[in-house]
C-alpha cells in the first residue's frame, strides 16, 4: 500500500546522534536508531525519560522552548532537521502520529467523517472527496467500528475512547503513510478496550506494511506489541533487543530494575491470599441488592435517559478483611463507592455497617456513623481542600465533630502526622509542595484521625508509581496491625489487588459478577469476564489466559441501553441463547466464591443462601 | 459587561501562595496595570486634594468670569480656570474633581453591593441545586431580560433619587450576572472531590458553603469585578446626565454634561472637559480590570 | 423532534420570565410615589377629579386585581392605552388635559410598533459596524497572546469601553456634525441619521466582541485538536479558518445573548441624544410622564424580545458545537 514500495531503502528511519534540549536542559542526548520498514519498534522509558520529546521530534512538532541541538533525522535517506519545509510536507501523508488523548484530537464541531476527509485531502490534494469518503469508511470498518456508514457522520463526542482510538489510527492511516509513530496510544484505555487496540495494532501492521514506532510507559504492553523495544533512560538510549532477550537478559540496571519492580499476578511473592479473615465474627459492612440510577439528559436524544450505575451488588466484608472491589471505567465503582460512604442514597438495596443501614440513616446519624467510617479519595490533588495548611486540614474533622479542644486538636494532629510518616515541620506549610505520595500519607492521616473502624480507599494509589505504592502498602499494613483497621480498596489495577487483597469483587456494568477470595479468582475465575480481565493484564508472566480466547472485538454496551440478559454476552466468547435472554445472578461455587455466569454448575443449596454468603465449612 | 466572560466553570487550581496574592502579583508585573494605576492615583489624589486645597467652590459663581474658555483655548483663557468655567462662572476643574468623587463613591458601592448580593444568590443557587435552582434562576433570568437602565430610571425616576437609592438600584440590578457565574462555579466546585471529602468527614452544607467554598471562589470573582466598578461610574453618569442621579447643585459628571449640553455651540468645553476626566479616570481603572482579569484567566488556566 | 421539545420548554421558561418581569415593574410602578392621573390631568386640577379619574381607570384597586386584570388583557395581545399619548401626534401634556380626548389615546402596542423598526435599524447597523471592528481586532488578539495584536486588543477595548456612551455622542455630535458637517446628528429624516448613533453604539459593543473573542480565540488555540492537526497535515489556515474561528463563535453567540439588554440601554441614551425616534427615546419619555401602560409594555415586549433572541442564539449554539444540549 504505501508508496514507491520498491524503491524503499533497506531503512525507512534512520536517526543519528539526536539531542533534544529544553532551554539549556537537555531532554535527549545522542539519540541513534534505525527502523526498517514494516517492523514495529517499541520505545520505553520511565516518566521524564524524554520518550514523548522524541516522538515529537520525529513528527517535526518540537515546540518552544524544545528544539533539536544535533544530530539527524533521516527519512529515506532525507534529513528532515535540515529541511524543515520538506519534514512539514511528510506530516500527516508518509509520517502519522497518533497520541495518547483521542479525547481532544478531534474538532469536537465536525463529525469525525468530515475531519478524515479533510485531512486526506489536505494531504492528497489530488483526491476526489467522494473517493476520500469511501476509502474513509473502508478504514472505518477494517479498524471494526461497528455501523461505520452510521458512524462516519458522527461526531467525536459520540465515540467512546476505545472507538475515539480507533478512528484516530484511520486518521493517522488513511495517507497510506509509511512510519507510524504511537505516543502512548493505549495509556488512557480500559486494559480489555487497550488490549483490542493492540491486537488492532498488529493486524494493521501486517495488512498495511506500515512500520510503527510504539512509545509506552509499560513494559509488558511493549513487549506484546513490538518486534523489537529500546529502552530510553534519562534522554539516551540504554539497550535495544527483541522482548524475549530484553527479559531474560536485560542489559542495563534500569531494565534490571524495571523488570524485578513489576509486580506478578500468577507466581508467588507475596499477596493478599495469606491474609487470614476472621469470618466467625459478625460482617462489618454488608451489601445487599443495592441499585442506583441516574438521570441524564442523553446528548442528541429526547427527554431523560436513566444510567442504571449500579445494580445487584452483594457482598460482606468482615472484620479485619482486604476486600478489593476491580472492574474498568464505568463499572460503577465510583457510584458504589458514594453508596457505600452515604453521599447518595441508594435507589433500593442496603448497606449496613455494623449493623445499621447507612443508606436509610438521618442526616444526623449518618454524621455520627461518620466517625467510624472513612473514605480516602482517588487523586491526591483534587482531595485536599486548596489553600488550607496541612495542620488545619488534618484538625477540620475534629472541629467539625467537635473533639478535644485547640490544643489537643494540633497534638493530635501531629501525632497522626508522625503516625503516616509525614514531617512534623510540614505542620503550617500548604500541601502544594508535597509529592502524591505525601500527598496520600496526608489523605490517610486525614481520614484515621478520627479512629474509624472501616477506611474505603477509592483508587488511592492508582497515581502513585510502584516503589511509593509498595510503601503506602506497608504503612497500611501497619496501621492495619496497630487500630485493626478494615480496608475497601476500589481499584482497576489487578495487580494492586492481587497483592494486599483477601476478596475481591469484579464488577462490570454496575453488577458484582464474582465474589472470590484472591487465589481462586486469579487461578480458577467463575466469571468470562473476569477471565478477559485477567487475560489483558499487563504482565510478562507467562500468560494463564490469552485475549484471543477470552475477548471478542466490541464495546460494552451503553449503561443508557442495558441489553437484556447478561451485560457481558455481546463480548463473551462463550455466550449462548440463555445468556442474551435472561440475567444470570450471583451463585456460590464453593469456597465462598460466587460467580454470575451459567456457565457454573446449578448450586444445590437454596438461593437465598447464595446471596448472603453465609461462612460454611 | 464584564463578568460574563468569566470562563463559566473556573477551575480551582494548585498553588503555593494563595490565589490572590498570585493575582495580585502577575497582574502588578503587567505595563497596563502600571499605567492604569499611576494615572488612577494621581486623579484621585486630584479629587481629594484639589478642591479643598486650591479654596475655589466648585459652586461658586461668579458671573463676570463666566465662559471663561480652557487654557490655551480661544480668548481670554487664565490660569485660574484651567479648564475654563460654566455659564455661571464656575470652574470647571473643581466641578469635574468633585463629580469624581461621587462617581467613585457610587461605583465602588454599588459594585460591592451587587457582587455580594449574586455571590450569595449563586451560592445557594448553585450548591443546592433542584428547585432552590430553578427558582433563583428564573428570577435571575427575569431580571437579566430587563434592560438595567429601563430598571433605573423607572424607579428613579418616579422617586427622588438619593445616594443611597443610586447604590441600591444600581447594585440590586446588577446582581443577576454575577449569581450566574458564582452559581456556575459553585456547581463545578461542589463536585470536586475535596468538597466530597469534606462530606464525608461529617461537614454541614453551611460550613462547606462558607468555610470552604466562598473563600476559595469569591477571590477571583472580585478581581474582576474591578471592570464592573467603571462600568457602574458609567451608569452613574447616565442617571445624572437624564437627571436623574444626585440632583444639582452638586456637581456629577452626568448634570454637568447634560448643563453644559445647552451650550454646546458657544462654550463647547463645559460639555466635554469633565467628560475627558471621566474617560481618563474610565481608562485606568479598565486597564487595572483588564490586567487583574488576564492574571486571573491564566493563573486559572485560561478561558 | 427534539427541536420541538426544546422550543416547547424554552418558551415554557420564557412566559415564567415574562410574566415575573410583568409582575416586577407592574408593583414597582405601583409602590413608588408619584401619582400618574396628577400628571395626567394637570396641576390646576381639583383633588376630587384626580380620584375620579382614578376610579373610573381602575388605579385605586389592589394591585393584584389590577395586575390580573391587566394580564387578562396582555394575554389576549391588548397591551393597553398610553396614559398621556393620543392616538395621533405628540403627547397630550397635562394642560391639555381634555375629557372628550381620553377615548382616542394611543395604543401601546401601535406606539412600540411604529417606533421598534427604527431602533432595530440602529441597532443592525450598529452591530455591523461593531461586528466589522471587533472580529478583526479580537481574532488577531487571540491568535497572538501575549503579543503586539494581543495587547492591541486590550488597549483598544479597554479604551472604548470607559467611553460614556452619551458624553461621545456629544464629541461626536460636535466634530462631525457640527464643525466638519459630515452627518446629520439630530432627529431623524433618512438613513444618514442613523449612522452617527449606530457609530456611537457600535464602540459600546465592540469592547466586549474583542474581549470575548481574544480570550476564546486564544483558549480554543490551545487545544490539543488545534495543536495536533499541524501534525495530521492540515495548513495553518485550515486550522484557524475552518477550526478555530468556528469553535470561538459560541461564546460569542452567547455573550450577544446575555448581553442584549445592555445593547437596549445603549440604544435608550443614545436616542435620547440624538432625538432618534427608536423605542429607547419613547421609554425615557414614558418614564419622564409616567406613563405607567407604555413602561409595562415595553418592559414585556423587550422581555420577550429577549428571551426569543436567547431561544436563537442557544439554537445556532447548538448547530455550530453539537455537544451543546438542547
Amino acid at each position: 500500500m504505501a508508496l514507491d514500495m520498491g524503491a524503499a531503502p533497506e531503512t525507512l528511519l534512520s536517526v543519528r546522534g539526536l539531542s533534544v534540549a529544553a532551554g539549556d536542559r537537555p531532554i535527549l542526548t545522542d539519540i541513534s536508531f534505525d527502523l526498517a520498514p514494516r517492523s514495529i519498534l517499541s520505545v520505553i522509558g520511565a516518566t521524564g525519560s524524554g520518550k514523548t520529546v522524541l516522538a515529537r521530534a520525529l513528527a517535526s512538532w518540537l515546540s518552544p522552548p524544545l528544539r533539536v541541538t544535533g544530530g539527524r533525522i533521516l527519512f529515506r535517506g532525507r534529513d528532515l532537521v535540515a529541511d524543515p519545509a520538506h519534514a512539514r510536507s511528510l506530516a500527516g501523508r508518509e509520517i502519522a502520529y497518533v497520541g495518547g488523548n483521542p479525547a481532544g484530537a478531534l474538532d469536537p464541531t465536525m463529525t469525525v467523517g468530515a475531519q478524515l476527509v479533510e485531512k486526506l485531502r489536505a494531504v492528497r490534494p489530488d483526491m476526489s472527496a467522494d473517493d476520500a469518503r469511501k476509502k474513509a469508511i473502508r478504514l472505518l470498518e477494517a479498524v471494526h467500528i461497528p455501523s461505520a456508514q452510521r458512524r462516519f457522520h458522527e461526531y467525536p463526542f459520540q465515540y467512546s475512547g476505545g472507538m475515539m482510538q480507533r478512528a484516530m489510527i484511520v486518521d493517522a492511516l488513511i495517507s497510506d503513510p509509511a512510519l507510524l509513530i504511537a505516543d502512548n496510544i493505549t495509556q488512557p484505555l480500559d486494559v480489555t478496550v487497550a488490549a483490542q487496540i493492540l491486537k488492532l495494532m498488529r493486524e494493521l501492521n501486517a495488512q498495511f506494511s506500515t512500520a510503527i514506532l510504539f512509545i509506552c510507559s509499560s513494559l509488558p504492553v511493549a513487549c506484546d506489541a513490538s518486534d523489537e523495544v529500546m529502552v530510553l533512560h534519562e534522554g539516551r538510549v540504554v539497550e535495544r533487543q527483541t522482548p524475549a532477550a530484553l527479559v531474560a537478559r536485560p542489559g542495563h540496571a534500569y531494565t534490571r530494575e524495571l523488570i524485578a519492580e513489576l509486580p506478578t499476578l500468577w507466581q508467588g511473592g507475596e499477596n493478599g491470599a495469606s491474609r487470614a479473615t476472621d469470618r466467625e465474627r459478625r460482617a462489618i459492612m454488608s451489601v445487599r441488592g443495592l441499585a442506583k440510577a441516574y438521570e441524564v439528559r442523553a446528548r442528541g436524544q429526547a427527554g431523560i435517559s436513566r444510567v442504571q450505575a449500579v445494580r445487584n451488588v452483594d457482598f460482606d466484608v468482615f472484620p479485619g478483611d482486604n476486600f478489593g472491589v476491580v472492574g474498568e471505567s464505568g463499572c460503577g465503582k465510583s457510584s458504589l463507592m458514594r453508596l457505600l460512604t452515604g453521599l447518595e442514597r441508594p435507589d433500593a438495596g442496603s448497606v449496613f455497617f455494623e449493623g445499621e443501614n447507612v443508606g436509610a440513616a438521618s442526616p444526623k446519624r449518618l454524621r455520627e456513623l461518620r466517625r467510624r467510617f472513612q473514605l480516602v479519595l482517588q487523586d491526591p490533588y483534587g482531595c485536599l481542600p486548596p489553600q488550607s495548611p496541612i495542620g488545619a486540614i488534618l484538625e477540620e474533622p475534629l472541629k467539625i465533630h467537635r473533639i478535644g479542644n485547640a490544643a489537643e486538636r494540633r497534638d493530635r494532629a501531629r501525632a497522626v502526622m508522625a503516625e503516616v510518616g509525614l514531617d512534623d515541620s510540614l505542620y503550617r506549610s500548604l500541601p502544594t509542595g508535597l509529592s502524591a505520595g505525601q500527598r496520600q500519607r496526608l489523605n490517610v492521616a486525614r481520614a484515621m484521625i478520627l479512629e474509624p473502624r472501616l477506611l474505603i480507599m477509592d483508587e488511592t494509589l492508582s497515581a502513585l508509581d510502584q516503589t511509593e505504592q509498595g510503601k503506602l502498602l506497608d504503612l497500611f499494613d501497619k496501621l492495619q496491625a496497630q487500630h485493626g483497621f478494615t480496608y475497601i480498596f476500589i481499584s482497576h489495577d489487578l495487580t494492586m489487588v492481587r497483592r494486599v487483597c483477601s476478596r475481591i469483587a469484579v464488577m462490570y456494568l454496575g453488577e458484582t459478577v464474582e465474589v472470590a477470595p484472591n487465589e481462586r479468582l486469579f487461578f480458577d475465575p467463575g466469571h468470562p469476564y473476569s477471565r478477559a480481565l485477567l487475560s489483558a493484564a499487563p504482565t510478562l508472566e507467562e500468560r494463564r489466559y490469552r485475549p484471543e480466547d477470552c475477548l471478542l472485538e466490541g464495546e460494552p454496551p451503553s449503561p443508557i441501553d442495558l441489553p437484556p440478559g447478561c451485560a457481558f454476552a455481546s463480548r463473551c466468547p462463550h455466550a449462548f441463547d440463555r445468556c442474551r435472554t435472561e440475567n444470570p445472578a450471583l451463585r456460590a461455587r464453593g469456597g465462598h466464591a460466587l460467580a454470575a455466569c451459567f456457565l457454573n454448575p446449578e448450586p444445590d443449596i437454596g438461593l437465598h443462601e447464595t446471596v448472603t454468603e453465609t461462612p460454611h465449612v | 459587561m464584564t463578568s460574563t466572560d468569566l470562563p463559566l466553570a473556573m477551575a480551582v487550581p494548585e498553588t503555593g501562595r494563595r490565589v490572590s496574592t498570585r493575582i495580585w502579583q502577575t497582574a502588578f508585573a503587567s505595563v497596563e496595570f502600571k499605567i492604569g494605576l499611576a494615572v488612577f492615583v494621581v486623579l484621585l489624589a486630584a479629587a481629594l486634594l484639589y478642591p479643598e486645597l486650591s479654596g475655589i467652590d466648585p459652586s461658586k459663581m461668579n458671573i463676570r468670569a463666566k465662559l471663561t474658555p480652557p487654557i490655551f483655548m480661544g480668548e481670554g483663557w487664565s490660569w485660574a480656570h484651567p479648564l475654563g468655567t460654566d455659564q455661571l462662572g464656575r470652574d470647571m476643574l473643581a466641578r469635574a474633581l468633585v463629580g469624581l468623587r461621587y462617581s467613585l463613591l457610587i461605583g465602588v458601592s454599588t459594585t460591592v453591593l451587587m457582587l455580594l448580593a449574586g455571590a450569595m444568590i449563586g451560592l445557594f443557587s448553585g450548591y443546592f441545586g433542584g428547585r432552590t435552582d430553578t427558582v433563583l434562576m428564573r428570577l435571575t433570568d427575569a431580571q437579566l431580560s430587563i434592560p438595567m437602565i429601563i430598571l433605573a430610571i423607572t424607579i428613579l425616576g418616579v422617586s427622588r433619587p438619593t445616594i443611597p437609592s443610586i447604590i441600591l438600584v444600581l447594585g440590586l440590578a446588577g446582581w443577576p450576572v454575577y449569581a450566574r457565574v458564582m452559581r456556575s462555579t459553585v456547581m463545578s466546585e461542589r463536585r470536586k472531590e475535596y468538597v466530597r471529602g469534606a462530606m464525608v468527614l461529617g461537614a454541614t452544607d453551611l460550613r462547606i458553603m462558607f468555610t470552604l467554598l466562598l473563600p476559595l471562589v469569591l477571590p477571583p470573582m472580585a478581581f474582576v469585578a474591578v471592570l464592573d466598578i467603571a462600568r457602574m461610574m458609567i451608569f452613574e453618569s447616565v442617571l445624572g446626565f437624564l437627571g436623574l442621579g444626585v440632583q444639582p447643585p452638586t456637581p456629577t459628571f452626568g448634570n454637568v454634561i447634560a448643563d453644559g449640553r445647552k451650550y454646546l455651540m458657544n462654550a463647547w468645553w463645559i460639555a466635554t472637559m469633565p467628560g475627558v476626566f471621566l474617560v481618563l479616570t474610565l481608562t485606568s481603572i479598565n486597564l487595572m480590570g483588564a490586567a487583574l482579569e488576564r492574571a486571573r484567566n491564566s493563573i486559572y488556566g485560561g478561558a | 423532534m427534539f427541536i420541538l421539545r426544546f422550543l416547547a420548554r424554552r418558551l415554557g421558561q420564557g412566559a415564567i420570565i415574562i410574566f415575573l418581569v410583568s409582575a416586577l415593574i407592574f408593583t414597582l410602578l405601583r409602590v413608588v410615589p408619584g401619582d400618574p392621573v396628577r400628571l395626567m390631568v394637570g396641576g390646576m386640577a381639583p383633588d376630587t377629579l384626580v380620584e375620579e379619574i382614578a376610579a373610573e381607570m381602575g388605579l385605586r384597586d389592589p394591585i393584584y386585581v389590577q395586575f390580573g386584570r391587566y394580564m387578562g388583557k396582555v394575554l389576549q395581545g391588548d397591551l393597553g392605552e398610553s396614559f398621556v399619548r393620543p392616538a395621533s401626534g405628540a403627547a397630550v401634556g397635562g394642560a391639555s388635559f381634555d375629557d372628550a380626548t381620553r377615548g382616542e389615546r394611543a395604543k401601546v402596542l401601535d406606539l412600540i410598533a411604529e417606533t421598534a423598526p427604527m431602533t432595530l435599524q440602529l441597532a443592525v447597523l450598529a452591530m455591523v459596524f461593531a461586528l466589522m471592528v471587533g472580529v478583526p481586532i479580537g481574532v488577531w488578539g487571540g491568535l497572538y497572546p501575549g503579543r503586539l495584536p494581543d495587547r492591541l486588543a486590550l488597549y483598544t477595548s479597554s479604551l472604548f469601553v470607559s467611553l460614556p456612551n452619551f458624553w461621545l455622542g456629544i464629541v461626536l455630535a460636535l466634530l462631525l456634525s457640527v464643525k466638519l458637517n459630515l452627518l446629520p446628528a439630530i432627529g431623524y429624516r433618512g438613513f444618514s441619521y442613523t449612522i452617527l448613533p449606530a457609530l456611537v453604539l457600535a464602540v459600546e459593543i465592540a469592547p466586549f466582541i474583542i474581549r470575548t473573542l481574544t480570550v476564546s480565540v486564544a483558549g480554543v488555540m490551545g487545544q490539543t485538536f488545534i495543536d495536533i492537526a499541524r501534525v495530521r497535515g492540515l495548513s495553518r489556515n485550515q486550522i484557524v479558518f475552518r477550526h478555530a474561528l468556528k469553535n470561538s463563535a459560541v461564546p460569542l453567540l452567547n455573550l450577544l445573548g446575555v448581553q442584549f439588554s445592555m445593547l437596549l440601554g445603549g440604544v435608550l441614551v443614545i436616542e435620547f441624544i440624538f432625538d432618534y425616534p427608536g423605542l429607547g427615546l419613547l421609554t425615557i419619555n414614558a418614564v419622564m410622564q409616567r406613563d405607567f401602560p407604555l413602561i409595562q409594555g415595553i418592559a414585556i415586549v423587550t422581555a420577550a424580545v429577549f428571551v426569543l433572541i436567547n431561544i436563537a442564539v442557544d439554537l445556532l449554539a447548538t448547530a455550530i458545537d453539537p455537544r451543546l444540549d438542547y
